[in-house]
């Protein structure tokens, strides 16, 4: 066996609206659009992590715009640029100075990945280019909340929801990477991936080329816990588990780990704490659905307050009494 | 007794001997106002409060008869409005310098520290312009020299700092006032208002007038009233008092006094919760608080600040969940985050920097990378070190050493 040269995430990703996994509906719609790109509106696609979105946006592009479709489109990710700057210059002049036009299609392509990260101005800004620039331009905002979108955006936009994505599907498509890269991939090994990921295409690809690095061949379900229990995040369960010990100092202490030592936002790790609380073995189900509660709120006063640290000290304290 | 005129109005210094104290300022501030060639146009005098900056300016100018044209904090100070009255004021010399006995005019912008908030836009290029261009002196009286916008300002100006005054010095003023308005005062009374003061001799007379009002003796039992009432408390006096406090408004008192920036408090309240509460529940409770107050923080932002007062409130409430407890500990401060994240900068913005090689590549956000890929990217480099997506992702060898030894999340 050989490790490919990309990661495969990227090598295996669909070029074209018709190699995409599982999404008829939405591949129906879009390719009647390409056919005419004159009558191709503002596009939001909305929905979980690793369903295809950037896929269907990255395909759109290459289809309208052919081998060259990278001169023709702005890609963004508002996550990491999400202030209103990012709006007023490069978007803006994306879309004013931007090539427009390439053959038979009169525009240039933004897409903005993540947008509902984008912050109340920013929006209210993007609103006024999209309606000034539709003549050169068009958007297609990519967000896992549309609700998180403004509605005067929303309401200018053709919106495209994709939903988890079928097992079957993900374990065929599964199969077929792993017979190009010349490995057996066993049904049980297969199973496992897609229950881990959870409809998340993405992560399920990286588990596979992952269990590749650990062994040739054949892959088997060994493998494939071993990888999930490597590569799941360990500080974040001990953290959980100091906590719902009662122990909230070190509990503390390690929330400071994350943030210092690896840059975690307020928000990331309380994300991933949902993540692995529902994996606690010792927890009843009620007890899960209360501390879930608990984050929740927690998730919600992250985004009202002013200091993240405040917020996850007062959510450990929380789950610390709940532990007691 | 008279009480028409508050004290400090009616014994505002008249003649420069009047100002007690700080005489090396003084005798500077002196020679540069009489000296014709000074060596710079601007005198920037600087210290804590009521120490006789002011009085110091007044009492001079009135002494060698110079007319101060004088603008104060509590005028808008934008650009605009400085040169509105800065600009004549020091572009022509008065024409009654060459009759009558007045020396001319003294631009005195006093307590310009306080201006340059976000309504006074350039304000401070607007005064720098004034001193460069000005044919009168300009004095200038600020509390605390040491504010980043007043560094350009300390270029161009002479500077003149001034000092607590001391205890003795305030004594004395104390009792020369008792004698005139016929107050009997026992000598420990005025000690104590005088140290209660910390040199601040504006407050130690005010304090003196309000504790001997229609009383013909002042006694040391007076000025037990006398709290600590206008110093600026420090962090580890208002954790202490906010702490130690029996009651949510006695917690609220201390935090309505203090002066120390509100998000370190925060933060220092929230590092010395478990210290304070040895109980999860207890613990459980005031951090909610906190939470809550961090959350009406977060809609004061920069102009709501009418909600502060329900912030102070819940802090005050998170620090008096069981008063009862309540044990004397080490406080920590300043607040751990600040120190954290020194130390660390330097691993955290190789993360980064490695997350956004990897965003770039795969179409996610540097978040995403962080939290989904970097996890499997490191497990393949530590099977493989010079596995090929290294190259792929651009990845330099330091980056991919730092992967493998990186701890897991």
């Amino acid at each position: 066996m050989k490790l490919n040269d990309e990661m495969w995430v990227e090598k295996y990703r669909p070029k074209t609206l018709d190699d995409i996994v599982d999404l008829t509906h939405v591949v129906e719609s879009l390719q009647a659009f390409l056919k005419n790109p004159h009558s191709m509106p503002h596009l939001l696609l909305a929905g979980i992590p690793g369903t295809g979105k950037t896929t269907v946006a990255l395909c759109i592009a290459r289809q309208l715009f052919g081998d060259n479709w990278k001169s023709f489109t702005l890609e963004l990710n508002a996550s990491d640029e999400r202030g209103i700057n990012t709006v007023r210059d490069r978007i803006k002049d994306f879309s004013r100075y931007g090539r427009t036009g390439f053959g038979d299609v009169p525009y240039s392509l933004i897409i903005l990945d993540e947008s509902d990260q984008m912050t109340g101005p920013a929006q209210t800004a993007l609103r006024r280019i999209m309606e000034t620039s539709s003549r050169t331009s068009r958007f297609i905002l990519i967000c896992n909340y549309s609700s998180k979108i403004i509605e005067p955006i929303q309401s200018r936009c053709a919106i495209f929801r994709f939903s988890k994505l079928d097992k079957t599907a993900m374990i065929e498509h599964l199969k077929k990477i792993a017979e190009k890269e010349g490995l057996q991939l066993l049904e049980e090994a297969a199973v496992r991936i897609v229950e881990y990921s959870e409809g998340d295409l993405r992560h399920a690809i990286n588990a596979l080329q992952t269990t590749a690095a650990y062994q040739t061949g054949v892959i088997d379900e060994q493998t494939v816990l071993q990888v999930f229990g490597e590569a799941s995040p360990r500080q974040v369960q001990l953290m959980l588990n100091k906590a719902l010990s009662g122990n909230f100092i070190e509990a503390r202490k390690m929330m400071y780990d994350l943030i210092g030592q690896y840059g975690f936002s307020g928000s990331e790790i309380v994300r991933q704490m949902q993540r692995e609380l529902l994996k606690v073995p010792h927890l009843t189900d009620t007890q899960k659905a209360e501390l879930t509660d608990i984050i929740g709120e927690y998730d919600y006063r992250l985004t009202q307050g002013a200091n993240s640290d405040i917020q996850l000290s007062a959510l450990l304290a929380q789950f610390s009494k709940f532990g007691k | 007794m008279t009480n028409d005129l508050l004290w400090v109005e009616k014994y505002r210094p008249k003649k420069i001997s009047d100002v007690v104290g700080n005489e090396l300022a003084k005798t500077a501030f002196i020679n540069w106002l009489q000296n014709k060639r000074r060596r710079k146009k601007a005198v920037l005098i600087y210290g804590p409060a009521g120490v006789g900056k002011t009085a110091l300016v007044n009492a001079a100018s009135n002494q060698f008869n110079f007319t101060i044209i004088e603008m104060n904090a509590s005028d808008t100070r934008t650009e605009k409005a400085i040169n509105k009255v800065g600009k004549p004021a020091t572009s022509f010399v008065a024409l009654d310098r060459f009759s009558s006995e007045s020396k001319g005019n003294i631009l005195f912008l006093d307590e310009v520290d306080g201006v340059f908030g976000q309504q006074d836009w350039g304000g401070i290029k607007a005064i720098i312009n004034i001193v460069k261009d000005s044919l009168i002196p300009v004095v200038m009286a600020a509390n605390d020299s040491d504010q980043k916008k007043l560094r350009p300002l300390k270029k161009v100006c002479q500077l003149i700092r001034f000092q607590q005054v001391r205890i003795p010095l305030i004594i004395t003023t104390l009792r020369r006032i008792c004698a005139t308005e016929n107050v009997e005062a026992e000598f420990e009374a005025l000690e104590r208002i005088a140290q209660n003061s910390l040199g601040d001799m504006r407050s130690a007379i005010n304090d003196l007038q309000s504790i001997s009002e229609g009383k013909q003796l002042l006694a040391l039992q007076d000025t037990m009233f006398l709290s600590a009432r206008n110093k600026d408390i420090g962090m580890y006096e208002t954790l202490k008092g906010v702490f130690s406090a029996e009651s949510v408004g006695e917690a609220a008192m201390v935090l309505n006094h203090t002066s120390v920036n509100y998000d370190d408090f925060l933060l220092s309240i929230s590092d010395n919760l478990p210290l304070r509460y040895p109980d999860p529940a207890d613990l459980a409770t005031a951090y909610d608080m906190v939470s809550r107050a961090d959350v009406f923080r977060g809609r004061v932002g920069t102009e709501n600040w009418h909600l502060l007062r329900y912030f102070f409130n819940l802090l005050a409430e998170a620090a008096t969940v069981s008063p009862k407890t309540f044990k004397p500990f080490e406080f920590i401060s300043p607040p751990i985050r600040i120190i954290k994240l020194f130390w660390t900068k330097g691993k955290r913005m190789k993360l980064e920097n490695i997350c956004a090689k990897i965003a770039l590549k795969c179409h996610v956000s540097r978040s995403t990378a962080k939290t989904d890929i970097v996890p499997f990217v490191k497990i393949m480099l530590e099977k493989q070190k010079s596995s090929p997506i290294v190259s792929w992702l651009k990845l330099e060898p330091d980056d991919v050493d730092y992967l493998i030894k990186m701890n897991k999340f």
